[in-house]
């Protein structure tokens, strides 16, 4: 079955996440090569629509787009009227009149997405919305987890961070659940809310997270930009509880265990520097994975724009 | 007129047990009731067999967005859409613009109804100019209108010095306070339940203590002050319990008021993103509804109000968090009590009639009618036979922001009188 939108990981059943998994395994193949172009989306156009600061999710999906020829507009939201306070849903509806075939969308705000692709006939892929959720993020997580143990089950992945305010806790959670991985999170009570999903294990002391075993570790980015009331007193405090200090690495070696991580990264706060030459760190993997799943999910997904 | 209702079934709010009977109606008043009554020359029989004979309804809880919002609503229009549901008399809220803080917006207002309205419209007042929380409204002005209800509605009034001297001052004049409740910092500007839905959301929820805090606040400051107040569409169990317990003191004055929405939906019915389930206070959860509906039948509840809110198209299709709080009430209310708990046994006609006529006109120093010889005829028929659906045909307010939107439920209100005149007929 094609959808005409990806809004959020949790509406995909295994069968759909399986499918966007393998077709992106030829996609990653032709990076290799020395043209990475095919021409899947010829003339196609693939509007890019980003009201929150993005450099790595804008650029990822304007190469995927790109790889499979598509025409990439990019709507310039500082310059447009939104600032002259043009509300979203009146931007819709001079989108739906461009008569564009995809629109990518991130905003601040959760389900903004959704109403998009309600009020348009281009397929609406959700870069991410608010604290709501980030699919393709899932599904490029889902994917380099599978590079290392392509039958992920029985898996468990430790996600430390930000839990309460991550887009990319609960989709990567949501899409590893779908996957039979376990999932545990850890992070100060502050930030992980006791009323998150139940079947996933909440720690606030590192220590215990740990001897729970994880095979991978994946952390998020401390969002400081977002911190406008104090979820935890100093930054400093935030390192030594939770961050992945010289000692902490060492550890994480002697296991064995994978590194993940969103970007993009906060020396000294979340990971110290020496984390980025760790030798099973997966987050360059990450960045590429990202590319491979965002053109599969761009040639799955079919907009009723198609005459 | 003459009207002669016959084979009725007559609600009383003291009795579950309904009457079987005729009712004889002219000069817009009851003239007699009894069984076999025969018709005078000229009258108009309506044979109501089967149906529910009961007074009016009375909301004091609606915003009818004149003047300011007309897109939304107007008098007119809002009180054309009590009429559909069988209600005849409403109390609205001041958050208009300008906001009905002085006797000169409250001539306005009532001027308006006075013209467009085909039934009684009351209005309430701000405490505080521009319901901005800080100076006090112009209290005697508007009492001298005949304002009784001050409230802050849509915001509470957050300094509670404020409020309270607000209430050493207006009861003096016989006046009461009705509080929209939630400490605003702990509320935020989102509203939604805090629990596993505003997770599931990604979206910054409001907790159930926001509102429990500032309802025991506020009867506190009613209690110093010896002010009546009235807690508004409360949403929580634990904010019934507070009320609860200062009731059972006894040594305040406190009325509330319950919303059906609150009733019968909880966050989890949001699903994905429905606006049409965003209002203020929160949906919360099904442990809230059934505490709310013990509270309703144990009488911690004196009214049932629909805090109609209507909005446009336009607003309410736009994301959850930018859309406007608020949904309407006012066409599907009654059906819906019938629908879900009159017809379902969870309490009986006698309930509907105390919480939503008798008692709200009380509230506003106004007399309970009631199905009696010698009353003004202001009752309504209800057919619990027919159904209604609730299409954008069938609503006449002037904006259908309501989770029953295109649904089927039992019951449908058939005629609506006002004194001398059939306001509603079906």
């Amino acid at each position: 079955m094609a959808r005409k939108d990806l809004l959020d990981i949790a509406a995909l059943d295994r069968e759909e996440i399986d499918h966007l998994l393998d077709q992106s395994i030829p996609f990653k193949e032709l990076f290799t090569r020395s043209v990475k172009k095919v021409p899947a989306l010829k003339g196609k156009s693939v509007l890019m629509l980003f009201y929150e600061a993005s450099t790595r999710t804008h650029s990822s999906f304007e190469v995927a787009a790109k790889r499979l020829s598509a025409d990439v507009t990019n709507f310039d939201v500082a310059h447009s009227s939104i600032t002259k306070g043009e509300s979203v849903r009146e931007t819709v509806e001079t989108l739906q009149a461009m008569r564009t075939d995809y629109i990518i969308v991130r905003h601040g705000r959760s389900g903004l997405p959704g109403m998009i692709a309600k009020h348009t006939k281009a397929s609406v892929i959700n870069a991410g919305d608010g604290a709501h959720a980030h699919p393709t993020q899932a599904l490029l997580d889902a994917f380099t987890i599978k590079e290392k143990f392509p039958d992920p089950t029985g898996k468990k992945v430790l996600i430390i961070g930000d839990i309460l305010h991550s887009r990319v806790a609960r989709s990567t959670s949501t899409i590893l659940k779908k996957l039979g991985v376990q999932v545990a999170y850890l992070g100060p009570g502050s930030l992980v809310p006791k009323n998150g999903p139940e079947n996933i294990r909440r720690f606030t002391d590192y220590q215990e997270a740990m001897a729970w075993s994880p095979d991978f570790v994946y952390l998020l980015r401390v969002q400081m930009e977002r911190q406008d009331v104090q979820y935890f007193p100093s930054v400093r405090e935030y390192h030594r509880l939770y961050g992945i200090t010289d000692a902490r690495l060492a550890d994480i070696r002697d296991r064995g265990l994978y590194l993940m991580h969103p970007g993009p990264v906060n020396r000294g706060v979340e990971l110290c520097d020496a984390v980025m030459d760790y030798e099973r760190s997966l987050i360059n993997d990450q960045v590429e994975n990202g590319i491979a799943v965002r053109m599969a999910v761009l040639y799955w997904l079919k907009p009723h724009s198609v005459g | 007129m003459t009207l002669l209702i016959t084979h009725a079934r007559i609600v009383s709010e003291n009795s579950p047990t309904l009457t079987e009977g005729d009712v004889l109606i002219s000069d817009g008043k009851i003239q007699q009731i009894g069984i076999g009554l025969t018709a005078p020359q000229g009258a108009r029989v309506l044979d109501a067999k089967g149906k529910i004979l009961m007074p009016g309804m009375f909301d004091a809880h609606v915003h009818f967005r004149e003047p300011g919002f007309e897109a939304k609503e107007t008098i007119a229009t809002g009180t054309e859409a009590a009429i559909n549901g069988g209600i005849t008399g409403v109390v609205m809220m001041p958050n208009t613009s300008p906001a009905i803080d002085s006797a000169t917006v409250v001539a306005n207002v009532l001027d308006i109804a006075k013209r467009t309205a085909r039934i009684p419209v009351y209005t309430s007042g701000c405490v505080t100019l521009g319901r901005h929380g800080k100076e006090l409204a112009g209290i005697d002005g508007m009492r001298s209108l005949g304002v009784k209800m001050l409230t802050d509605d849509g915001d509470t009034t957050a300094d509670p010095a404020v409020l309270l001297r607000a209430m050493q001052y207006a009861t003096e004049f016989g006046m009461f306070f009705a509080s929209h409740c939630e400490v605003p910092e702990l509320a935020g500007p989102r509203a939604l339940n805090d629990g596993t839905m505003s997770y599931r959301l990604g979206i910054k929820g409001s907790p159930a203590c926001a509102e429990e805090i500032i309802i025991d606040r506020d009867i506190r400051l009613a209690h110093a002050a010896g002010a009546h107040i009235h807690i508004q569409h409360v949403s929580s169990k634990l904010g019934m319990e507070t009320i609860r317990w200062w009731k059972q003191r006894g040594d305040v004055k406190v009325t509330a008021e319950v919303s059906p929405h609150h009733l019968l939906f909880c966050d989890e019915d949001i699903g994905d993103f429905d606006t049409n389930y965003k209002m203020n206070p929160p949906l919360r959860t099904r442990v809230d509804n059934e505490g709310l509906l013990q509270g309703l039948i144990d009488g911690v509840f004196d009214l049932i109000a629909t805090d109609h809110a209507p909005h446009t198209p336009f607003e309410k299709s736009q994301d959850f968090i930018s859309a406007p709080n608020g949904i309407t009430g006012m066409d599907t209310a009654l059906v819906s009590l019938y629908h879900f708990f009159v017809a379902t046994g969870k309490f009986g006609w006698d309930l509907v009639v105390k919480r939503y006529s008798a008692e709200p006109r009380r509230i506003m120093g106004l007399p309970a009618v009631s199905i009696e010889v010698g009353q003004v005829a202001d009752l309504i028929l209800f057919d619990t036979e027919t159904e209604t659906t609730f299409t954008k045909e069938f609503m006449k307010s002037k904006s259908q922001n309501t989770p029953f939107i295109n649904q089927t439920l039992k019951g449908s209100v058939t005629l609506v009188v006002l004194g001398n005149e059939i306001l509603l007929e079906r």
